[in-house]
């Protein structure tokens, strides 16, 4: 016999019972969870070096990547606490996995939990792990374009970090489309400008996150 | 590439509930995807039929409404549609999305045992 069922469900309902598993955990922890989403070489390894070496609050780190444990190595260097996952040709991570890889880190003891997705600027923003909130990153060199080229990431992160500002006197970065195309999807983001070289624009990051850290442990432990 | 992630997540949550609510077959599929999501129909229909293959799903009939973009301002309550950021009334760049960032399962047709 047929019949027409109504669902009105989210395609990710499964995953994002896990997502919402993992927020209710990091309320409780008061716990902050950072979810970094750019291309490969955009600079999310480096921003969390950087934030390691300017920020002075603890936190640990869950990298996914296709292959290779080479970020979390470089991590390891600063003294923090990293777990990797190889997503073995994943374009992205799963809050099934992240909820796995979370019990092996000492959650207790720091104050941010950064996920470095994969690197990719589709999937990993569809995809809800349960932070608090997404920061996309595009680097100079990627070009201007690329916000309404994936409006979807960049719609739906509450910070936009453009990396690599020392290469813009090389390149024909159009900034001015940049911030415009940027206003358009997410008029309330701010957009931060990253050098990692000179640490130019990183006091903003650290503050941001000092801030949503306050709140968090105010709402939390 | 992104359709293949979302037909594999689709297939698993359908396959789950078949077993839970003793359907014998789905035979038709209805998606609401927000224009936000770029989600490509002939790519998504594709990869629908690869995925499916050998699952009891297999040779269910697909069909996507796209949802287009609904923002509403904050401040005034204005209601507006394109990708744009302030509101066109009052300026403000205080906005909820209503809508066009759907990926819902709307409906399926089953079969079930009498």
């Amino acid at each position: 016999m047929k019949k027409i069922v109504t669902l009105q469900q989210s395609i990710m309902a499964e995953d994002e019972k896990f997502a919402a598993a993992i927020r209710e955990e990091n309320r409780k922890r008061g716990l902050l969870m950072v979810n970094l989403i750019g291309s490969p070489g955009c600079g999310k390894t480096t921003l969390l070096e950087k934030t390691a070496e300017l920020g002075g609050f603890p936190f640990a780190v869950i990298e996914g990547d296709l292959a290779t444990d080479r970020d979390a190595e470089r991590l390891a260097g600063w003294d923090i606490p990293v777990v990797q996952i190889n997503t073995a040709g994943g374009c992205h991570l799963e809050a099934n996995i992240v909820q796995k890889a979370m019990e092996s880190l000492p959650l207790d003891s720091v104050d941010v939990l950064f996920i470095e997705n994969v690197g990719n600027l589709v999937c990993p923003a569809e995809f809800d792990l349960g932070e608090d909130f997404k920061a996309a990153l595009l680097s100079t060199p990627e070009g201007a374009d690329k916000p309404l080229k994936y409006p979807y990431l960049f719609a739906s992160s509450q910070v936009v970090l453009l990396t690599k500002t020392d290469l813009l006197p090389h390149l024909s970065f159009d900034m001015e489309m940049f911030t415009e195309d940027v206003k358009k999807l997410n008029p309330e983001a701010p957009v931060l400008l990253l050098d990692a070289s000179s640490g130019e624009g990183y006091d903003r990051w650290i503050s941001l996150l000092q801030e949503r850290i306050r709140e968090k442990r105010a709402h939390g432990r | 590439m992104h359709e293949v992630s979302l037909v594999e997540s689709i297939v698993t949550a359908l396959e789950k509930m078949m077993e839970e609510e003793g359907w014998t077959q789905i035979s038709e599929v209805r998606l609401r995807i927000g224009v936000l999501r770029q989600v490509n129909p002939e790519i998504l229909s594709f990869a629908f039929e690869t995925v499916t293959k050998g699952t009891p799903l297999e040779g269910a009939r697909l069909f996507v409404t796209d949802v287009p973009l609904e923002y509403r301002c904050r401040e005034c309550g204005q209601m507006w549609g394109e990708e744009d950021g302030l509101c066109p009334a009052c300026g403000s760049p205080s906005r909820e999305t209503l809508a066009g960032m759907e990926l819902e399962i709307e409906s399926l047709e089953v079969e079930e045992n009498p």
